[in-house]
């Protein structure tokens, strides 16, 4: 009996509980499940989706030292990281012709010599036992110098990042490592295809002499000693050339104490001359171009003429057209790769600079007997582009693309504080960035007609082709235009 | 849409050198040294409290990671095969098929489907007639039909309209890779997109239509000439790789070969497809401005669609131990370039990590022993390195090392520094300081990727995948910081044998007047 008891005591507690606690519990499942799987999977055409997030600018500070330093600070302490740059008023653009490398050697050896403080060992030691970086260097329009540390190592690697800047020690033996990694350099400059094509089409555009396409050679290397060096360093690494930003898990009060104590009194003695541009023209009008390399299965073409700088009011325009022609299911992707499998990598691009002009470059690689139908088609699309409106689901595309994607200019904190440095450095707006998205609302059909009948002009299209002679069938010649081969061979030392 | 090279793999590899971890090996370290950056730990410790994982009926599982520093999301969609899984005669057939992935659906990519199946139907028959036939007047009779039914096809479809929306809804960074044993799609959207790139990526692989194949084949043979054919790194990989296995899939390029591509078919990228993209086999990683449990409701509404099905064949030859040196060298057009291979176990072996600290030791930075002695002192190399996990790190792999000459010196002088250096490892103890390095260096550089959403998407679905968990990202740095000096000598030993080693020369061909 007892067991019989238990029996049914057990029976109602189990019909108690199905009762109040399993039934309520399904009911509830059910009616958290319920919408779901009510809900069905949609085509992408019927999805309503919310309104795109707002852009939100970080906060920053900007000011200026005594000595006339400009410096940025934006904190971020989503982690305990810290990273600087400083951009300093040169380049190698200012190097004299027959001293060509002299820049890029004194950036290098700026931060491979050591400072008067601290050897290279030491300063290496240092910086990579605290998984800590400081980087130099001086490429065509500026010099640049960084520093990533943790948070903790902040006031040590930034106190080495301002010795680098401003006692650096120009080690001989690291000048003499330089100088030989730049040989190696040159003696390696035509293994990849690439290599060749991208540096020759620059001498066709620019000319072989010009600051914007000229490149180091033995004997320009050999015209350089530790001294140019030096001498190069002090002309223009001054805190009036100088702009740094800093942004990370910092305060920025400290920091800014920090950077009085480390650069306010920097006061070098040499004095300042500020150069002048060089002039840009373009130097072959128009023609074929071919470096013949027999071993090669594939033509590497790059075809196109003297481009723009970012801050013309074309630009925005400009940029709608290079979305209709490049990029994924622009024209030349969808007709040269897609439809013709004439390429896997095939673009056109008007690629501005900041402060001289650009250039326009179309081209890709194809094989070597595909290479004169390649041609004819990019051309053709050009064409294209320049005498027949763009349908308004091309404008669309373009355009929504540009805007649709704006926010990733602002996934992270140092995105704008590097946008900031560079337009202050080249004379930008700070809301630069802001125009161009306004420009690009306001961007029509037929804006995009006129930049590209008048930016684009065939007549100037200088033509470069790394190849095999033998293997590019229908030749050249067959596109109507003089060809003209370019010996590359490497001038050896003397 | 690129394979990822051999040549970029390189470098793709050295990228990812602290990814690879062993679960054995961590279940070793729950008494840990205190390392000079613990103060890391808290970053760390919080990233891992926002993760969320959860896996649908099917099979399909998901990693959620909430980052809502920008309004932004990254998606990665990893299928958890590559060049390794492919038949015999079938190389190049996974990559194909990541190509073929941007086509489209029976709704996407098409003016009407129902008109364009008979069509790419119709080509797939005339394409293995013309295979099979040789007579001539037969032959151009096909090839007339083929080209006609081709335009025809291609005026039915729309050329990459799958990219197109998702750029013109302001996706970024849209691409996919294959490398010897994963698949990844992947692209990033403003986080009011979160049902957009469900809808569409559910869409992509519940009914992908395999259109403009035969187009896209020319495609790809380009791309092969590119990476492979005209790249004297390109072309060396492929014979090293040949040269060190002799058994595993691991010795084919993941691009494949050139009469290998020529000769695949539709129903090959299909089989392939419904054999190896079964849901249990597809990993999802969402890394960025979302809720976690939307992410699930919609995952169930969308991905729940696919049907489960049984787990793919997976790969089972095993590499024989190697019993001699063995070298392949080429003379290209080319400045001479030095490598060496040497097997090691695969990710999941407890000394995985250990052959990590040594790859850093060796090669990162400044003050890394190749630097300092082949770059630096003797000056025989312009650049020295070491990487794992090449050409994979899902089976026994390798560790790579590569130099390239500098001025007047040869392979041999490089060749002999390095192997000092690489025989220093066995007999001399490292010292703590350059041992702390490399844990500190390991520690920083785990920090310094967390604020990339499509860098963290990539490297928690790696350690998913590859060693059971996306957990074992964060442990890896505790195991590294228990490796000791012994343990950097045991393994060298063990592994730098000249039975052990395959040795790569380029040499310069000699120009011909």
């Amino acid at each position: 009996m007892k067991s019989n008891d238990r029996k049914q005591q057990i029976a109602r507690i189990i019909t108690l509980v199905f009762t109040f606690i399993v039934v309520p519990l399904v009911i509830l499942l059910l009616t958290l499940l319920l919408p779901a799987s009510a809900e069905t999977a949609k085509h992408y055409t019927d999805l309503k989706l919310a309104p795109a997030p707002e852009v939100k600018v970080p906060n920053y500070s900007r000011f200026q030292l005594k000595n006339g330093m400009v410096v940025y600070l934006m904190e971020d302490h989503e982690l305990p990281l810290v990273s600087g740059t400083a951009l300093i008023r040169t380049g190698d653009r200012f190097e004299s012709a027959n001293q060509v490398g002299l820049a890029g050697l004194t950036g290098a050896v700026m931060r491979s010599g050591g400072t008067q403080k601290h050897s290279p060992d030491q300063l290496n030691q240092r910086l990579e036992q605290r998984a800590a970086s400081i980087e130099t260097g001086i490429g065509a329009t500026s010099g640049s110098a960084g520093f990533s540390a943790l948070s903790e190592d902040l006031s040590e690697v930034f106190s080495l990042f301002a010795e680098v800047i401003q006692q650096p020690a120009f080690a001989p033996e690291k000048f003499n490592l330089a100088k030989l990694q730049t040989q190696g350099g040159i003696a390696r400059r035509n293994d990849d295809p690439n290599g060749i094509v991208g540096r020759e089409f620059q001498k066709l555009i620019y000319g072989g002499e010009s600051p914007y396409a000229r490149v180091v050679e033995y004997a320009t290397i050999e015209n350089i000693s530790r001294d140019d060096l030096i001498r190069f360093y002090q002309h223009y690494f001054r805190p009036s050339n100088l702009l740094l930003g800093i942004v990370g898990d910092f305060d920025s009060q400290t920091m800014r104490s920090q950077i009085e104590s480390k650069f306010g009194t920097w006061n070098p003695t040499t004095t300042a001359s500020n150069s002048d541009l060089p002039k840009v023209s373009q130097a072959k009008q128009s023609g074929i171009f071919f470096v013949d390399q027999p071993q090669l299965t594939q033509s590497y073409i790059q075809m196109g003429h003297l481009g723009g700088q970012l801050n013309s009011p074309d630009y925005p325009a400009l940029s709608v057209m290079n979305e209709v022609l490049s990029g994924f299911g622009g024209r030349l992707f969808n007709e040269i790769r897609s439809r013709q499998g004439l390429a896997y990598s095939v673009y056109a691009s008007w690629s501005p600079q900041f402060d001289f002009p650009g250039v326009f470059a179309a081209g890709g690689q194809t094989r070597s007997d595909a290479t004169v139908p390649f041609i004819k088609s990019v051309l053709s699309e050009l064409e294209k582009i320049r005498t027949q409106p763009v349908e308004t689901r091309e404008l669309a595309f373009a355009k929504d693309s540009v805007l649709n994607s704006f926010i990733f200019n602002f996934q992270d904190p140092s995105q704008t504080l590097s946008r900031l440095l560079r337009y202050e450095y080249f004379g930008y707006p700070k809301d630069f960035i802001f125009q161009y998205r306004k420009a690009i609302e306001a961007t029509s059909i037929a804006d995009v007609q006129r930049v590209a009948k008048t930016y684009l002009q065939p007549n100037k299209i200088v033509t470069l082709v790394v190849g095999n002679q033998k293997a590019i069938q229908p030749n050249l010649a067959s596109l109507g235009q003089p060809v003209t081969a370019i010996d590359i061979t490497i001038p050896q030392p003397t | 849409m690129q394979a990822v090279s051999r040549f970029l793999a390189i470098f793709w590899v050295v990228v990812l050198s602290w990814s690879v971890v062993s679960q054995a090996a961590l279940a070793q370290t729950l008494t840990l040294e205190t390392t000079p950056v613990q103060s890391i730990q808290p970053y760390l410790d919080r990233v891992i409290d926002r993760v969320t994982e959860f896996k649908l009926d099917n099979g399909l599982k998901f990693i959620v990671l909430e980052r809502h520093e920008a309004p932004v999301v990254s998606f990665l969609t990893y299928a958890n095969v590559g060049g390794a899984d492919e038949p015999d005669k079938k190389t190049g057939v996974a990559h194909f098929l990541e190509h073929l992935a941007f086509k489209g659906t029976t709704r996407i990519g098409t003016e009407n489907y129902q008109a364009e199946k008979p069509l790419l139907d119709r080509l797939d028959q005339l394409a293995e007639q013309l295979q099979k036939d040789t007579e001539k007047t037969t032959r151009d009779r096909l090839q007339k039909e083929f080209d006609q039914t081709e335009a025809s096809a291609g005026k039915l479809a729309r050329q990459n309209e799958f990219g197109r929306i998702v750029e013109q809804a302001g996706g970024v960074g849209l691409n996919a890779n294959t490398s010897s044993e994963a698949t990844r799609y992947f692209y990033s959207f403003p986080s009011n997109k979160l049902e957009l790139w469900m809808s569409l990526e559910s869409e992509r692989f519940l009914e992908p239509v395999f259109r403009e194949f035969y187009k896209e084949k020319a495609v790809i043979l380009e791309e092969r000439r590119l990476r492979t054919e005209n790249s004297p790194i390109g072309q060396m990989i492929e014979v090293f790789l040949d040269a060190a296995f002799k058994v595993h899939p691991y010795r084919r390029p993941v691009i494949g070969y050139d009469q290998d591509i020529r000769n695949l078919t539709r129903p090959d990228v299909q089989q392939f497809f419904d054999t190896h993209y079964t849901p249990n086999n597809l990993t999802i990683a969402i890394v960025g401005d979302v809720n976690p449990v939307e992410v699930e409701r919609l995952a169930q509404t969308y991905f729940g669609r696919y049907h489960a099905q049984p787990k793919p064949p997976e790969v089972t030859a095993i590499e024989p131990p190697q019993t001699q040196t063995r070298a392949v060298t080429l003379k290209l057009n080319s400045q001479p370039w030095y490598l060496e291979g040497y097997h090691r176990p695969q990710l999941s072996h407890p000394d995985s990590v250990v052959y990590e600290a040594i790859a850093s030791l060796l090669s990162d930075g400044r003050t890394s022993r190749l630097y300092k002695s082949l770059v630096e002192e003797k000056q025989v190399a312009l650049t020295a390195q070491g990487f794992n996990g090449f050409p994979g790190d899902k089976y026994p792999t390798l560790i790579m090392f590569y130099a390239l000459t500098a001025p007047g010196k040869s392979v041999d002088d490089v060749s002999t520094a390095l192997r000092l250096e690489i025989e220093r490892l066995k007999t001399e103890p490292v010292s703590a300081q350059e041992l702390d390095r490399v844990k500190t260096q390991a520690r920083a550089g785990l920090l310094r990727s967390l604020d990339s959403n499509s860098g963290m998407a990539e490297s928690l679905l790696e350690y998913e995948i590859k060693t059971g968990s996306w957990r074992n990202l964060f442990k890896q740095v505790d195991a590294i910081a228990a490796i000791t000096p012994a343990d950097i000598q045991r393994v060298s030993q063990a592994t730098f044998t000249s039975q052990n080693r395959t040795i790569g020369r380029i040499l310069p061909q000699e120009i011909k007047p």
